[in-house]
């Protein structure tokens, strides 16, 4: 099943260009708008003039997979908007059981920094492995028992988004978010709760084709044991040697004595066992490739990324670039669709509104969450342990056309949200005092796009505001006056917009 | 898993005092200018499938996600296994409705028992898919793929809607969804959405007198590639088909209460469908309430359960009494991917089991107990053993009321009868 039948770049090679265009608004080649689409929140002229100015695509990505040499004052800054963004997990627990800020608050609230961050962040490809990663090792921002460490569990990722699979894995296995989540925080040899270690196998690395039986989930399960989180009252997580299931242990090709009542060395063999095992390195090749190649990459790419990971004792720096030096990488263009919040976050950016510290519930910063809802799915608001789908079949229900188009309009109109929110005003979409409605065009496509307008565009843009491609375009214009929403959202509302 | 979820949303929404969609619509009135010229008026593209036809007897299909435990809905008991294996959270006998000489309904059932009562809602127990699959995500798309035979990702339902000629996407409807369900997936274009009053285009208002937004976007879409392409069409084209939904009251009828809640709000939505009489063969709908219940599934005072059991039969109580005679042509199937283990785990929950009991409600249903309930076993890692495969159930529903061919639908399938469904 193709996702684009024609990717956005051959229809725009088969028709004809417009008239007369722009070029001083300045857009990159192809090749470095794709790896931008995929690897950053979205196209931004400044992030063209910053790739410009590095030296070309490959400079700034390699800067970018080596994230410390990038300012990261933006992820500190807008995380202190909120009280328990950059907060202690337990002071965040206390201030939600003194009701100060309650746990739907609280995830709420990582909800909006997560979008926030890859919307301002400099560390734009950290931001968008650490989100990947939250995907892959989803714990619901709900409100509910695990929400008192999301924060803590979101920043643990995003650490480690670049580092290698096997730290991340230990990290996230053992931490008590997800164990709150998947109930491993009050599994006991007692009475073991076999969620997590499931999960572990079927979601967070082998997955179901590996052929693990019941009884490895039994023993994954009985591995896990121990790592508790006082749930009932102080919510302080603890290794607990009385709760640990002790005896010998085999998952797949996996065993272990296990004697000690202490198991988080037998969890650490076990975890580190998963992370290079055959099956693990295919599944996170495959999900890589889906997320930022195409919804059904070649068993080939796979394989190639697979080895890589492998090869590299699971680091991940290296898979993303190999993944980006694929052919099947490089024609791949346009052919993934844009989950709703990332859909959110382009359309902040191609707009270029400023968000500002939230003073209100509906301030941009707090409001945008409203925006993902409207579209379909908040972010980290998958009900499921899989996390949400990731392909194009999933994203282009009406609900989700129909939802987008809205909230477009109500930016490209700068109608909702209006508070914390810096718009650019209509005139100021003018690039010069005086030009043709074409050239005008042009300019927009390249401003929002990264990209010059096609034939087509003009066409909608054309029939969406009356103005034909000659009529003159000034600040007085009735087109600034009144018709820049529509004409705004012929951009956002296009295919090139909504796929990546 | 989510039981928080609607009340975070709903606190977050009532904090801010305000109607999202209606701060969306305000302001719209600055882009009040009527443009005098057209010059593209001939190029408008309507992404057409034809009319919509006359609804007949309609399939609800609700999916109970995360696996719901059969033996806390239907209790079997006289089954000791049962009270032995579950010391914290059986249901006492005594407080069980509608016993008969084997089983009993979860007290929070208990508004459906008038439905009960008339015969009007059948138990199929111990179903479930061929062989056990303990993965929620694996068996959901087994369970909805339904064709064990094929690698295609072809739903059930899609199949089913793909058996006429009759090819509208509003035939079948995944409502209160925005991601469509895996039964849906396929090559007939199908619909799913949030709600039916979402089901408008931004823009396209009382102030655009020359249908340029409309007109621009049939543009813009008429020709898009793929996946994307077909969804943009479609959305454009269900605007309109959805008319007559749109069109109907946003008040139940009959006083009917539905239960805050997206399942509440998704059923209602069902019951406007119906009522709108566009040509919908299935509508599904998802109840993804926390039916996961590793932990704390409770007792009757408290836990997870009883609220679960509550918003299920209070939701589709309601739909039926908004139906009123229109419910006369709805027949609804509740479903789950797998049912829970017999023995109660250390934190009040159940883990993944097997077998589980479906329910069959409305029009040609034969009220009572079907299938064959086998004597549990108390062990730990007992299961409710699987005695009808749940096509069975299924091809029993689409065969008698929607007139479909059970092999064309589940292939390579040969249905045994449950005697449930009448007509």
């Amino acid at each position: 099943m193709t996702v684009l039948g024609t990717s956005p770049r051959t229809a725009a090679a088969t028709t004809t260009t417009p008239v007369t265009t722009y070029p001083a608004t300045k857009v990159l080649d192809l090749r470095s708008l794709h790896i931008i689409n995929r690897f950053t929140g979205g196209w931004t002229r400044g992030l063209g003039a910053q790739v410009t100015a590095i030296g070309g695509i490959d400079k700034w990505f390699a800067r970018q997979l080596t994230p410390s040499l990038i300012s990261d004052t933006y992820y500190t800054s807008s995380g202190a908007w909120w009280p328990s963004n950059l907060a202690d997990s337990l002071t965040t627990i206390e201030r939600a059981n003194a009701d100060i800020e309650p746990l739907w608050e609280v995830s709420a609230h990582y909800q909006t920094w997560s979008m926030v961050r890859r919307i301002g962040s400099q560390r734009q490809v950290l931001e968008t492995m650490a989100a990947f990663w939250e995907h892959h090792f989803h714990v619901p921002t709900d409100g509910s028992e695990s929400a008192g460490y999301r924060q803590d569990y979101g920043r643990t990722i995003r650490k480690l988004a670049l580092g290698r699979f096997d730290t991340l894995l230990n990290a996230v296995s053992t931490h008590p978010a997800m164990g709150a989540y998947l109930g491993n925080a009050t599994s006991s040899k007692y009475s073991p709760n076999e969620n997590q270690g499931r999960e572990l196998l079927e979601l967070h690395t082998v997955g179901t084709a590996a052929g693990y039986t019941e009884n490895d989930v039994k023993a994954s399960a009985r591995i896990l044991t121990g790592w508790s989180v006082d749930l009932w009252d102080t919510w302080v997580p603890s290794y607990r040697t009385d709760w640990h299931w002790t005896g010998p242990v085999k998952v797949l090709g996996f065993t272990h004595p296990n004697t000690s009542t202490d198991g988080r060395a037998v969890t650490k063999a076990y975890l580190d066992y998963l992370a290079r095992h055959p099956a693990t390195a295919r599944r996170i090749a495959r999900k890589l490739a889906v997320h930022f190649v195409s919804d059904n990459p070649s068993n080939a790419l796979v394989q190639h990324l697979a080895t890589v990971y492998l090869a590299n004792n699971t680091a991940i720096a290296p898979v993303l670039k190999a993944l980006i030096a694929t052919t099947e990488f490089r024609y791949a263009g346009g052919r993934k669709v844009r989950t709703p919040e990332e859909d959110i976050i382009a359309t902040y950016r191609a707009l270029g509104v400023g968000i500002a510290r939230p003073t209100q519930d509906n301030a941009a910063a707090n409001a945008m969450l409203w925006q993902c809802d409207q579209i379909g799915l908040t972010p980290f608001g998958w009900t499921r342990p899989d996390g949400r789908p990731d392909t194009a079949d999933a994203w282009t229900s009406v609900s989700r056309m129909l939802g987008s188009f809205d909230v477009h309009y109500s930016m490209a109109g700068r109608w909702w949200p209006t508070v914390g929110a810096t718009y650019k005003s209509p005139a100021a979409w003018l690039p010069q005092t005086s030009l043709r409605f074409d050239r005008f065009v042009d300019h927009l496509s390249r401003s929002i796009l990264g990209r010059p307008a096609s034939a087509l565009i003009l066409k909608v843009a054309s029939q969406a505001t009356g103005f034909g491609a000659a009529a003159i375009i000034t600040k007085d214009h009735e087109l600034i006056k009144w018709q820049m929403p529509r004409l705004l959202s012929v951009f956002l509302d296009s295919p090139q917009h909504l796929a990546r | 898993m989510t039981e928080n979820t609607p009340t975070c949303c709903q606190e977050y929404a009532a904090n801010t005092g305000m109607s999202r969609r209606s701060l969306l619509k305000s302001g719209l009135a600055a882009a009040g200018v009527g443009v005098s010229t057209s010059l593209f008026g001939s190029t408008f593209l309507q992404a057409s499938y034809g009319a919509t036809r006359q609804a007949g007897n309609v399939l609800v299909l609700l999916s109970l996600r995360g696996a719901s435990d059969g033996l806390s809905l239907v209790v079997p008991h006289t089954d000791p296994a049962y009270y032995a294996a579950r010391p914290g959270i059986a249901i006492p006998k005594a407080a069980l409705l509608a016993q008969d000489a084997t089983f009993g309904l979860h007290p929070k059932l208990a508004p459906l028992l008038p439905m009960w009562d008339a015969g009007k809602i059948a138990a199929v127990h111990a179903t479930g898919l061929p062989a056990p699959n303990r993965s929620h995500f694996a068996a959901m798309e087994e369970l909805e793929d339904a064709d064990p035979g094929s690698s295609a990702r072809v739903g059930w339902i899609n199949r089913l809607i793909g058996q006429d000629t009759y090819t509208h996407p509003l035939q079948a409807i995944g409502m209160g969804m925005s991601v469509p369900i895996t039964a849906l997936y396929g090559p007939q274009r199908t619909v799913s959405a949030y709600s039916v009053d979402s089901l408008a285009l931004a823009g396209d208002d009382q102030w655009d007198t020359a249908h340029r937004r409309r007109t621009s976007m049939n543009t813009m879409w008429a020709a898009a590639g793929g996946v994307l392409g077909t969804g943009g069409r479609t959305a454009l084209s269900a605007i309109t088909d959805f008319g007559p939904v749109r069109s109907t009251s946003t008040t139940p009828a009959n006083d009917a209460s539905y239960p805050d809640g997206d399942l509440g709000r998704a059923l209602q939505a069902a019951a406007r469908i119906v009522r709108g009489n566009v040509g919908t063969d299935v509508i599904a709908v998802d109840h993804d309430g926390g039916w996961d219940m590793h932990t704390g599934l409770g007792t009757l005072d408290d836990g997870l359960m009883i609220r679960c059991a509550d918003e299920l039969a209070s939701a589709l109580a309601a739909f039926f009494t908004d139906l009123g005679t229109l419910g006369d042509k709805v027949t609804v199937v509740t479903i789950s991917e797998f049912g829970r283990r017999v023995q109660e785990n250390g934190d009040f929950g159940l883990d993944h089991g097997y077998g589980n009991v479906m329910f069959l409600l409305g029009a040609g249903v034969k009220g009572g107990h079907y299938g064959t309930m086998p004597a549990l076993e108390n062990s730990l890692d007992a299961d409710v053993p699987v005695t009808t495969d749940y096509r069975s159930v299924l091809a029993e529903v689409v065969t008698k009321r929607l007139n479909a061919s059970s092999a064309a639908v589940f292939p390579g399938f040969t249905p045994e009868t449950i005697g449930a469904i009448l007509v």
